[in-house]
């Protein structure tokens, strides 16, 4: 048995496999039951470490960019030109987000150990089967497969806001549910939809939703534009509800406020990317034209999300729905990026919904390890715990500080490679074609970062700072906690903190895996510019010669509403996926690296920034080595 | 025909009649314990018919028939999924009757599972009526007996005269077409396709008398099948009748119906004119949609699943319409009618398996029908909860159950119209309205699960029911997550099925032409 192929298939299955053991627990027993399902999410952890092991090393044996770890078996029969699979597979994006998950779960499994203390064996149980859910989706490589985890994830989800919640917590589970399940029955239409229309226009005769078949197809510019414009919105009802983005969000900060803290966790951390990754991995790639064609209105949409999320968040009296705005606001901005469709943005986006997932999750523990003191997370009625709480204290600041984006530290990367994709986007230069987005786009986005700032050290101020105001009667340590944190809530914070300074001090190995994937799997596949409409330009964002071309209007913005529809779709592909890009290895160690001292001037920032935390850049980032040959002879 | 073949090409049809009739002979002998073995009796005859049915196997296309009678592999997929389906039935039925009505009771469900098989075998309008009505005339009886309560008798008699006349309308059906064609066989050369064409082969189309006796002859089958507008008796039966018998009657007169309406068109080839389409577009659209909006506003369990009862019934008759002449291209399925006989079947299974929860509970003698004696079912029954909650989620369209196959497998077969038909884009707008209507079905199917799981106990529920009930709904609801797992184990037959459908003969616009 070959466990490179296998290992995906574990790491999905094995806390279902805990869960369906822990059903034979006795549910009288909450101690053995909590530290079963730690343990099982522990090994799944485990695994998936392991999987991020073979992932590398494989990588770096040739096949960078590509998915890896593939399995595939027949889940519909192989007659009569079905071939509707069981596939799973990881590339440099999934593997993160995987991990992501493995590493997000345990930890809010060890957070509920003392919130939760009714029906434990089912909510451990529910845990467990929401963690196989949300795995299954970043690893699947069919589209029906995707489809079902990604509807999966509803149910377990459904039952911790609906059990263990708070005093709404009948209604939020329900407006959870109905929202997305009408957003994502729509994308079910297009999903199947997409699987007849490759059957009839490929030429293959097999009916298939196997994602690399279709991406490639997607490459060709198999789907008529028209046809496109259908699948697009149908596949952005049912993700940009998940996001959320803005029109749609309404759900969120209900089911984040009335949701347990590791439901909240799960939540912000992983289950909206479910969305943004629905769009990277299906949308981008598999239709290109109508991702260019909406980029604008995508991008619009999700400015809308940043400002008005941020001045929801300054005027919440609630920490926790405070915080859930503040996610509204922050997934705007992980849209903006992929939507520039250029290699810094979208790397900036992905990079972004890891950060979120960290720094989010790591709030919302926060806040909920207040409330299992203080029973309230009312502004108004806490005030200076640092004087109480040192450690709770020095942990809020931290996350709160990564979350508005402090240079060092995760926030800062993500949200800077988003906004400079953004800005850079619409530049066109050399053979490079000129993307949808542009500095109209960018600067208002980052008046969302100062606002972001504003509303977090706000929130901070109140609850940290100034006389101790506590409720009577409390702080309530009658579950075993002590005034401060305990031993075990420091345990939980420590790991995601250390993330978060090792994404914000050494992002390379990230990037590393990332870029190749981003290149391979969504900007050369779903190559708009081979007829020069610009898509994947994958010079270094870091150019400096180039940004300073930003400015200059040499080739004027091209009307991307219809620049988006390629005038000769069955044209010979101007863009490779040229060798010496995707060369193994070739990114950190072969190219010529950035001087450590370089400086540059960012578009629209006024103060120079040092790159020297980036060490060496990857061969995508490195301007002397073009991902890809767009040039028009 | 040899009397040997005749015996074995019906080997699983004689049974169910064998058996039918032992169980009813127990029933008269009022002796104690006499009609104590009539369930186990049914059971077993279920059983071996079904163990015949594998032994006897696919039907040789091409070979003599007995008269009257059709066998193809569609006959084969339905004694197949009616069987299992049946066997699930009687596991939730043994408890039901009282002691001296068992050997009808038993006996009952054997006929009418007999009239299922016997429908999909018709090759004759008059085998074919009575087939169709072997099926329905025992549920009448079956409803009055299913528990001592006035709902019950309203319950049948309501079904009953409105299945009188739902029964004189197809009848009425039946006699334009043989008053066109002059004849009573189906599929044959001798039969009513070709005597039509060889008289009408100067006409354009089909002629008038013949689409009025389709229209007919589809009342009578929207009634078995409880599709608007003649669903109204839906609720109010079904809510009548115990609720295991409630599950039945999801189940047989449904699969009777489709089945029917399935061979009809089978033998015009699906070219019935625009006339029978488009009425099939509609009531399909007000089937589901009709049926969705109401179960909104329920609050008893019975009547929300008698109306989603109604709603997928909508969704089926897509994949009638679709059919396998329709089809330009291969879906997943191949076509309309697999996909339809794939939801069948998982639909009989799921919407028995929450029915047979609610007759697995009592309160205080009570029949649990409303949603709130559902509450804190979790934390009470939380093996019951399960089995209701993946029933539920299965009708839901949700995954990990095979309901979310079925509604694959339909949409599907609605996209793969080719582009060149007419009715091309009228069905992609089918299915999406199709779609949006699932997204309203999840709706009130989670009020069902919310109520169990997310709410404290209300009410302490007592077992009721044997244990026959409990293995027969934990059957179906393994089920469901078995053929999500495997779906090939159903939608292998359902094919084949639906691809020996249409008559081997040429078809009418090429024998017109002849």
């Amino acid at each position: 048995m070959n466990l490179a192929e296998w290992i995906l298939t574990l790491v999905i299955f094995a806390p279902l496999a805990g869960a369906l053991l822990l059903l034979l627990a006795d549910p009288r027993d909450v101690k053995q039951i909590r530290v079963s399902a730690l343990a099982c999410s522990i090994a799944t952890f485990l695994l998936a470490l392991w999987a991020l092991i073979l992932y590398y090393s494989a990588a770096h044996a040739g096949a960078v960019g590509s998915f890896l770890l593939e399995k595939s078996v027949s889940w519909f029969g192989t007659s009569s030109g079905i071939d509707i699979r069981y596939h799973v597979g990881v590339d440099g994006i999934s593997i993160w987000l995987l991990m992501l998950t493995s590493v997000l779960t345990p930890l809010a499994i060890f957070g509920s150990f003392t919130g939760i203390q009714s029906r434990a064996k089912e909510y451990y149980c529910w845990m467990l089967v929401l963690q196989t859910g949300m795995q299954g989706v970043f690893c699947s490589l069919d589209l029906l497969m995707f489809y079902v985890f990604f509807e999966f994830t509803l149910i377990p989800l459904f039952f911790i806001i609906g059990i263990w919640g708070g005093p709404e917590k009948a209604r939020a589970a329900t407006k959870f549910f109905i929202f997305t399940v009408a957003g994502t029955m729509l994308t079910f239409a297009g999903v199947l939809y997409i699987a007849y229309y490759h059957y009839v226009n490929s030429g293959r005769g097999i009916f298939t939703l196997d994602i690399p078949t279709l991406i490639a197809f997607g490459k060709m510019h198999g789907i008529a534009p028209a046809v496109q414009w259908w699948l697009f919105l149908a596949f952005a009802a049912g993700f940009s509800i998940k996001v959320p983005l803005f029109p749609v969000h309404t759900w969120l900060p209900l089911a984040h406020t009335e949701a347990p803290t590791a439901g909240s966790v799960i939540l912000a951390g992983v289950l909206l990317k479910l969305g943004t990754y629905g769009f990277v991995r299906l949308s981008l790639p598999i239709l290109p034209d109508a991702s260019l064609a909406f980029a604008p209105f995508m991008a619009v949409l999700a400015i809308c999300g940043i400002i008005y999320g941020a001045l929801a968040a300054w005027v919440q009296d609630d920490v926790k729905k405070l915080v859930a705005y503040s996610s509204v606001s922050h997934m705007g901005f992980c849209v903006l990026g992929m939507f520039s469709l250029k290699m810094a943005g979208l790397t900036g986006s992905v990079i972004y919904m890891l950060n979120h997932g960290l720094s989010t999750g790591a709030l919302f523990l926060v806040v909920g390890m207040i409330y299992e003191r203080y029973h309230t997370r009312d502004i108004h009625r806490i005030g200076g715990l640092a004087r109480t709480m040192p450690w709770m204290a020095f942990f809020l600041v931290f996350f709160t500080l990564s979350s508005i984006g402090l240079p060092g530290l995760n926030g800062f990367i993500g949200e800077f490679l988003v906004l400079l994709g953004t800005a850079v986007s619409n530049t066109a230069k050399d053979g490079f074609h000129a993307g949808p987005l542009g500095y109209a786009y960018a600067v208002p986005a980052a008046t969302g970062i100062v606002l972001g700032a504003v509303y977090m050290l706000w929130m901070c101020r109140r609850v940290l700072f100034g006389p101790l105001t506590e409720p009577p009667h409390t702080p309530d340590t009658s579950t075993g906690l002590s005034r401060d944190l305990t031993a075990r809530e420091i345990g939980i914070l420590v790991p995601i903190a250390l993330a978060c300074v090792w994404i914000g001090v050494y992002p390379k190995p990230l990037m590393e895996a990332m870029q190749p994937a981003i290149h391979h799997n969504i900007l050369a596949a779903a190559a708009i510019d081979s007829t020069g409409t610009a898509f994947a330009e994958a010079a270094s964002p870091l150019d400096g010669e180039q940004l300073a071309a930003t400015d200059s209007p040499r080739t004027g913005r091209r009307n991307v509403a219809t620049g988006g529809v390629p005038a000769q779709a069955g044209a010979e592909p101007v863009v490779r996926c040229d060798s010496s890009s995707t060369r193994p290895g070739r990114g950190g160690r072969n190219a010529q690296a950035p001087s450590a001292d370089r400086t540059f001037t960012a578009g629209g920032m006024s103060e120079p920034l040092s790159v020297t935390h980036y060490g060496t850049m990857p061969a995508s980032l490195d301007p002397e080595t073009p991902l890809v040959n767009t040039r028009r002879d | 025909m040899h009397l040997f073949d005749y015996i074995h090409d019906l080997g699983p049809e004689w049974i169910l009649l064998i058996g039918a009739c032992v169980a009813l002979l127990f029933g008269i002998g009022r002796a104690s314990g006499a009609g104590r073995v009539s369930g186990p009796i049914a059971l077993i005859t279920v059983l071996v018919a079904l163990a015949v049915t594998l032994w006897v196997g696919v039907p040789a296309v091409g070979r003599d028939h007995p008269p009257g009678l059709l066998l193809t592999p569609f006959v084969y997929y339905v004694r197949l999924g009616g069987l299992v389906v049946g066997a699930f039935i009687l596991l939730c039925n043994l408890h039901v009757p009282v002691a001296e009505e068992r050997g009808e009771y038993f006996g009952l469900i054997l006929f009418s599972l007999l009239g299922l098989l016997l429908t999909a075998a018709a090759n004759d309008l008059i085998v074919l009526f009575f087939s169709i009505e072997l099926v329905s005339v025992p549920t009448y009886v079956l409803i009055a007996l299913s528990r001592e309560d006035r709902r019950a008798s309203e319950a049948s008699l309501k079904y009953f005269f409105l299945g009188a006349i739902a029964a004189a309308l197809m009848v009425y059906g039946f006699s334009f077409l043989y008053g066109v064609t002059g004849h009573m066989t189906l599929t044959s050369a001798d039969g009513i396709v070709p005597a039509m064409s060889t008289k009408a082969a100067a006409m354009p189309g089909l002629p008038i008398y013949v689409v009025i006796g389709l229209l007919l002859a589809f009342a009578g089958f929207f009634f078995k099948i409880a599709a608007v507008p003649f669903h109204v008796y839906a609720p109010d039966v079904y809510e009548g009748a115990a609720s295991p018998v409630t599950g039945l009657l999801g189940f047989l007169p449904k699969f009777a119906g489709f089945v029917a309406a399935a061979r009809l068109l089978s033998v015009f080839g699906w070219d019935v004119g625009d006339a029978v389409l488009w009425l099939l577009w509609i009531v399909s659209l007000l089937t589901m949609t009709v049926g969705n909006t109401l179960a909104l506003l329920q609050t008893n369990v019975k009547r929300i699943l008698a109306y989603s009862s109604i709603a997928h019934s909508g969704y089926m008759l897509i994949g009638l319409l679709v059919g396998p002449a329709l089809v330009a291209t291969a879906g997943p399925m191949r076509d309309g009618v697999a996909a339809m006989l794939f939801y069948m079947v998982v639909y009989g299974t799921m919407n028995l398996g929450a029915f047979a929860v609610l007759a697995a509970l009592s309160n205080k003698g009570e029949a649990v029908e409303e949603l709130h004696d559902l509450e804190g079912l979790a934390t009470r029954r939380p093996g019951l909860a399960l089995a209701l909650a993946i029933c539920v989620f299965s009708l839901m369209g949700f995954p990990p159950t095979a309901g979310l196959l079925g509604k694959v497998y339909i949409f599907t077969s609605a996209f793969s119209v080719g582009a060149g038909h007419a009715f091309a884009k009228p069905l992609v707008v089918l299915a999406i309205i199709g779609v949006i209507n699932s997204a309203i079905g999840a709706a009130y199917y989670l009020r069902i699960a919310a109520a169990c799981y997310n709410r404290p106990p209300r009410i302490e529920p007592q077992r009721s029911g044997g244990v026959a009930l409990r293995v027969g709904l934990g059957l179906c609801a393994a089920a469901m997550i078995v053929l999500f797992v495997f779906p090939t184990l159903l939608t292998g037959p359902a094919k084949t099925a639906a691809n020996n459908l249409l008559p081997p003969a040429p078809a009418p616009a090429v024998a017109a032409r002849e």
